[in-house]
């Protein structure tokens, strides 16, 4: 969707924008640094109506709103297994001595409903459900966030994800989406439990008795402060690593990534990492894991190529004889000429992008931090 | 970017707006969080009439008018407040004595905050209830004030602060508010305003902040009669004091399960939902009909039974089978076993008493040696109670629960209350006027039952007078049976037509009254009732027609004419259901003016009346039949016995007694092909008690007489009951109004056949209603004429009993009437006083196109609910009705002993009932009333045998024919004087 957008630039317009961002430092377009977000404001608690809402805006203009609504369903119970044993992968490498809770608690990819809206889109646009995907994934990829929607054996809360973009899709939403999410899920509460064990449940009906789905540190004193992930996108130049591009940025890219991270709670805990790339997380105040990596198809290589001078009937070359020529320049960089970008993402620079992700003080942790600040109520 | 939240700031109307959050749990399991936005303002009136301020600014009505303001401008005073005073009580106050506030001695001027009545709703809507009879009185000046939608007087919830003190916050802020308000009045005696509660917290509070507040035992105390008063405020005031002091003290009963925990074991199945019966004649031994299973579960012990109180909905859990036991064969009665229990000590006898457990050794004995297997029935444990239906109950103090100090002084002393009702248990009360309560009868009401307590306690609401006077017996017997007896209120009277006992048919027949109304006053139509009856529901006439065949004619009071449908009165007859017949009185379902005059078919005077006619063959096969609404003149109202002498004497050959002649020709073929379809004839015995015309003292007794024209007006009754059943149902399939008779489940016989068999050799066949009718006309003795109908009675004891549904509910083949072997059914004769008869008249209405349909007629919920409460109406009132018999019979046979022939219905190992059949009464004659020393006996359960030995020698058995001294005696357990009988 917005992500293969067509930008109104010339080739040559493009072949600036791409020198300048292969630059050391890289020069973007509207003055930020390369690991710099764009300023937002964010607000929660926006639609009373719902367990819990956040919007935010960016300075672009962009803005979305993210409404999130509980309702109490059963669990469908896997005859002669609990739910839990069927759904875990490798669930006999974790052990027995796993968390206590963790034994029978176990949640399902079908207890989280995420839809994404864009004004200007049918619903069921390729781009739009790519971005539903996307978000969703990032949610489910350990199970620890449909843990959390467990009630008891025999119940759930089935949780309705409504991501709505209400400005025009000026860049391509997905980190808007993904911190508007973030902040909606941080600001949800479900009505607290009164019922015990496996009965039907029953809840009190006092809201200001109603838990939050991630409880803040300040009010519990466990470790337990866990955070709903955040979906970043980072895009390379070049070797240069650029974080939130604009829209004029993401049609140069080389390769455009969406970096799912979560704050890991269980870094004591996970002995056998479960992700090959975990390890660089380092045990820290915040230590992050990396939840998933999606190669973002980038506009840019749609873009017509430019045309060498010479290579120009325009300043004189006949195009009709230089035909076979023309070929092979398009094959081969000339300086200062717009040539799409062919291939995937180098390894090299893959493996620094996620480590630059990840690393401490790094953009993730500096968007948890702001997002931190937020007020909940 | 701005916030698109509310914001407080640049808003002049912010203040205005509020919201309100919570969460909704929906019955079918949905959670939803709720966000009601509340819009404040400020002309909601204090309803004082020393403020003037409000009054300007008061809405108005629709039609201009000022609203009334409810608070008097010079209230009460009381001794700490002789300025006057406005009452505020809290939630818990209303909760916990409500009968205070009924009281016509004080408790006036009283404002009742929309914050409390809310509350209340939420945990008691009975109580709720109440109180909107309250507010709705004008004479006890309540007023609801909405101090959540008032500007002043809302009080946002603050962070961390829990909903009861939000609201207790509240309550003090309205208050407060009150008291400012009303300072603003300039009037010279400013009544002060005094909050009422009982929460310690909340009264400090109170306090803290310069405001009057009181607990009730504080307030009562300050007015004139609160002696008397300080008896109605429950036990529950000083609970958290009584229970630090016995911190020992172990519960005597098993905690109930949490509300969820049972719902989520109902809905798996493994405990089951329902209402818990007690056995009359042991309190021990309850049973719970479930749905799961088709016979009842039994509940055995003080400890199953788990302060279960009969009519509770509870949650069972089924005990495993080696606890299985057979349904006792003893009587024990509550007041025999627990005879000289103190109430003032607790628990230090041990739970289940010494006398209890013989009374269950005995039981266990017999279980045990018994050979056959499997006469063991499932037994129960109660493990948690979803609804109380405790209500008010008549009773007395149990004279030997007095200590002598009680007697005398003015202390406060606990006590006995003995319900009249044998199935409730005793009720332990605390009052500080035993010596002026005892022998008189009493309301009182159950408050809690601890699992600490051995019995419920409760507290005394209102006496009712002297035992064994009319008065008292009677109040307490409509009390007993929840028989709406108020005279009724002026919404209702206003109802009326304006006339009044002027109305009249209009002569005119322009006028819109006769619109599609048939002009029958030419036919020769007469009715046939009761001695005095004055409400005449129906008449009825014949004449031939030129084919051969014979027109019938049955006309029934238009009721529906003068009650349209939702008016208050048409509400307050739902309610009520059916008129109630007591011996001497009658509780009426409509107001008099249209019961005993306008609607009546009273002779000689026209009528409006819904007819139902038939043409008939001579044979009584119907050819077709109308329904019409008329316009008719009954020539004469005959009495059963008037009309009886008239059709035997030959000499009258008038066309009005040929013609009932007819009727009777034609009834007797009617009720031979009932008959032959399988119709039952039941009995229960009935008599009637002869009053003294002047004084309605008893003076005789006397079983009813049956006469012919009786079955005559019974069977066109039938038929046309049946007519129009068939109508409405083909008009209304869905929301017809029928009555249905269900079919008794096989088992239900299984005991009165074993006893045919074994005593006489007599089979009981029950495939269907007409082997039945068959078999029960070859239960004959030969030496015993009665014999037959005692079958018939305890045969009809078996039977389900028969309900008004909404056809909607059941299928067809369900619609069935058993007893009347008729494949559909529903009551339309009866309109005057029973209110199932109304809607089929106004659904027969419907289906002839003669009105439109009225939604309430159509409408299934609120039809399902109308069936359900005149089902337990018409229950009642027949209960009431036959209790009302019984005490007169007790009266009338006071101090004269008669000795009359009686038979064994039920025999116990202890005892046995005998049914009188001259009196239409049934007593039971323990073995210790057989002679002075309770003699032995032996109990043969298989061949139904009671022998005895020792003091007296006889030999019992069920069916057996015995000759009883009746004698009246005063009952002690349940003040009631009833018979006595002695076997001679």
């Amino acid at each position: 969707m917005a992500s293969t957008q067509h930008v109104l630039l010339s080739p040559a317009e493009l072949a600036y924008l791409h020198a300048a961002l292969s630059l050391t430092p890289p020069i973007r377009p509207d003055g930020r640094a390369p690991a710099q977000f764009r300023p937002l404001v964010a607000e929660t608690g926006i639609l009373p109506g719902t367990n819990g809402s956040a919007r935010i805006c960016f300075a672009d203009g962009t803005e979305a709103i993210v409404g999130v609504k509980a309702e109490v369903e059963r669990t469908r119970l896997v005859d002669g297994a609990t739910a839990g044993t069927e759904w875990k992968e490798g669930g006999s490498a974790r052990g027995e001595g796993e968390d206590d809770d963790g034994g029978d608690k176990a949640g399902d990819s079908d207890w989280v409903e995420l839809t994404v809206e864009i004004p200007g889109y049918r619903d069921d646009d390729a781009g739009t459900a790519f971005l539903a995907a996307m978000l969703s994934e990032a949610l489910l990829a350990d199970g620890a966030f449909a843990k959390r929607l467990w009630i008891n054996r025999r119940f759930h809360w089935k949780l309705y994800l409504d991501v709505l973009l209400i400005s025009p899709p000026l860049s391509y939403p997905l980190p808007l989406l993904s911190l508007t999410t973030h902040l909606a899920l941080l600001a949800t509460r479900l009505p607290r439990l009164k019922s015990e064990g496996d009965e039907d449940p029953f809840f009190d009906d006092d809201w200001a008795a109603a838990r939050h789905l991630f409880p803040r540190s300040s009010s519990s004193t466990t470790k337990e402060s866990a955070r709903p992930p955040v979906t970043l996108l980072v895009m390379a130049v070049g070797n240069n690593i650029i974080f939130d591009p604009a829209k004029e940025e993401l049609a140069v890219a080389d390769v455009a990534l969406a970096v799912s991270v979560a704050e890991d709670t269980t870094a004591a805990a996970t002995t056998a990492a479960t992700m090959d790339l975990d390890d660089a997380a380092a045990p820290a105040a915040r230590s992050l894991r990396l939840l998933s990596i999606r190669t973002i198809d980038p506009p840019s290589r749609l873009t017509p190529p430019g045309v060498p001078n010479a290579a120009n009937s325009a300043y004189g070359a006949t195009t009709a004889q230089k035909q076979p020529e023309a070929r092979t320049a398009e094959a081969e960089a000339v300086e200062g000429v717009w040539r799409a970008p062919r291939g995937g993402a180098k390894p090299l620079v893959m493996a620094a992008l996620v480590q630059k992700v990840l690393e401490k003080g790094g953009v993730a942790d500096e968007i948890l931090d702001a997002l931190d600040a937020v007020d909940l109520g | 970017m701005a916030s698109l939240k509310r914001s407080f700031d640049g808003d002049p109307f912010a203040a205005n707006i509020s919201s309100k959050v919570y969460v909704r749990s929906t019955k079918s399991g949905k959670v939803q969080k709720i966000v009601r936005e509340v819009y404040l303002r400020q002309d909601i009136p204090c309803s004082s009439r020393l403020c003037h301020g409000c009054l300007n600014t008061a809405p108005k009505d629709a039609a201009g008018q000022a609203i009334h303001f409810v608070l008097s401008d010079a209230p009460a005073g009381t001794s700490v407040f002789p300025q006057g005073h406005y009452l505020v009580p809290d939630t818990n106050a209303l909760l916990n004595a409500m009968d205070l506030f009924e009281q016509s001695s004080a408790f006036y001027d009283v404002i009742i905050l929309q914050i409390v009545l809310e509350e209340l709703r939420n945990r008691s809507l009975p109580l709720y209830n109440r109180l909107i009879g309250l507010t709705k009185s004008e004479d006890k000046r309540f007023y609801v004030f909405f101090n959540e939608f008032r500007l002043e007087t809302h009080v946002a919830r603050l962070d961390g602060e829990s909903v009861n003190d939000r609201n207790d916050r509240a309550v003090r802020k309205a208050v407060a508010w009150y008291a400012q308000h009303l300072a603003r009045t300039k009037a010279r005696k400013i009544p002060a305003v005094v909050m009422l509660s009982n929460d310690r917290d909340n009264l400090r509070k109170a306090r803290d902040e310069g405001l009057h507040a009181c607990s009730l035992t504080e307030y009562v105390k300050q007015l004139k009669d609160g002696d008397r008063l300080l008896d109605l405020i429950p036990e529950t005031e000083d609970r958290d004091a009584a229970k630090d002091k016995r911190p020992g003290e172990q519960n005597l009963y098993p905690e109930y399960f949490t509300m969820s925990k049972m719902m989520t074991g109902v809905k798996s199945g493994l405990l089951h939902q329902g209402i818990f019966n007690v056995s009359p004649y042991n309190y021990l031994e309850g049973s719970i009909r479930v749905p799961a299973f088709p016979k009842a579960l039994l509940v055995l012990g003080r400890e199953n039974i788990n302060r279960a109180v009969d009519g509770d909905l509870v949650v069972v859990e089924v005990l495993p089978k080696d606890q299985w036991k057979e349904p006792s064969s003893q009587v024990i009665e509550e007041e025999a076993v627990t005879k000289n229990e103190n109430p003032d000590a607790e628990g230090n006898e041990g739970f289940v008493s010494e006398k209890e457990r013989k009374a269950l050794q005995e039981d266990v004995k017999r279980t045990q040696s018994k050979t056959t297997e499997g006469h063991a029935q499932p037994t129960a444990k109660i493990v948690g109670v979803v609804k109380r239906n405790w209500r008010q109950y008549v009773g007395h103090i149990d004279q030997s629960s007095v200590s002598q100090s009680g007697q005398q002084g003015r202390k406060q002393d606990s006590v006995f209350v003995i319900p009249m009702d044998k199935k409730i248990p005793k009720i332990r009360l605390r009052t500080r006027q035993v010596a002026e309560l005892l022998g008189k009868r009493i309301l009182v009401t159950i408050d809690a039952w601890d699992r600490g307590s051995r019995h419920p306690s409760g507290h005394f609401v209102r006496s009712l007078g002297e035992l064994e006077t009319k008065a008292a017996e009677t109040e307490a017997l409509l009390l007993e049976y929840d028989v709406q007896y108020r005279p009724f209120p002026k919404t209702v009277l206003d109802c009326l037509p304006k006339e009044g006992h002027d109305w009249k048919v209009p002569a005119s027949i322009e006028d819109p009254g006769w619109k599609d109304r048939e002009d029958l006053r030419d036919l020769l139509i007469c009715s046939i009732d009761p001695i005095g009856c004055q409400d005449i529901d129906d008449a009825l006439h014949s004449r031939p027609l030129p084919n051969g065949n014979i027109e019938v004619g049955v006309h029934i009071a238009d009721v529906s004419h003068f009650v349209k449908p939702n008016n208050a009165m048409d509400n307050e007859a739902s309610i009520r259901g059916t008129t109630v017949y007591l011996v001497d009185k009658r509780i009426d379902m409509l107001p008099m003016l249209l019961g005993t005059d306008l609607c009546s078919l009273k002779p000689y005077v026209e009528r409006y009346a819904f007819s139902v006619l038939w043409e008939m063959t001579p044979d009584a096969d119907i050819v077709g039949a109308r329904f019409t609404k008329s316009v008719i003149k009954s020539r004469e109202a005959f009495s059963y016995e008037q009309a009886q002498l008239r059709v035997d004497d030959g000499s009258q050959q008038d066309d009005l007694t040929r013609s009932i002649r007819t009727l009777l020709a034609l009834s007797r073929k009617l009720r031979q092909k009932r008959m032959d379809a399988g119709a039952l004839s039941l009995s229960s015995p009935e008599v009637k008690v002869q009053m003294e015309s002047e004084t309605s003292d008893p003076i005789d007794v006397k079983t009813k007489e049956h006469l012919d024209t009786m079955s005559l007006v019974e069977e066109f009754m039938l038929l046309a009951n049946t007519s129009v059943a068939a109508k409405i149902y083909d008009a209304f399939p869905q929301t017809a109004i029928l009555r249905r008779h269900a079919a008794p489940p096989k088992t239900n016989f299984d005991e009165l056949s074993n006893q045919l068999k074994v005593k006489k050799g007599l089979e009981l066949s029950v495939e269907s209603s007409k082997a039945l009718a068959d078999s029960l006309d070859a239960c004959v003795d030969n030496s015993d004429p009665f014999f037959n109908t005692l079958v018939r009675i305890m045969a009809t004891r078996c039977m389900m009993s028969a309900e008004y549904f909404c056809s909607g509910t059941q299928a067809y083949p369900e619609f069935r009437h058993y007893g009347l072997a008729s494949e559909i059914y529903t009551h339309f004769t009866s309109p005057i006083r029973r209110y199932a008869d109304l809607v089929a008249h106004r659904q027969l209405a419907a289906a002839i196109d003669y009105e439109a349909v009225h939604p309430s007629v159509r409408s299934r919920g609120r039809l399902e609910a109308v069936c359900k409460n005149i089902n337990v109406r018409h229950r009642n009132a027949q209960l009431a009705g036959r209790a009302s018999i019984a005490y007169y019979v007790g009266q009338a046979l006071r101090g004269k002993a008669t000795e009359e022939d009686g038979f064994v219905m039920k025999i116990f190992s202890n005892g046995f009932v005998v049914l009188v059949p001259r009196f239409g009464i049934e007593s039971l004659i323990r073995l210790r009333d057989l002679a002075d020393t309770e003699p032995q006996a032996t109990y043969d359960a298989e061949s139904y045998t009671l022998k005895t030995t020792g003091s007296r020698e006889v030999t019992v058995e069920l069916f057996q024919k015995v000759r009883v001294r009746v004698t009246d005696q005063k009952d002690e357990t349940t003040g009631k004087r009833g018979v006595k009988m002695e076997l001679v």
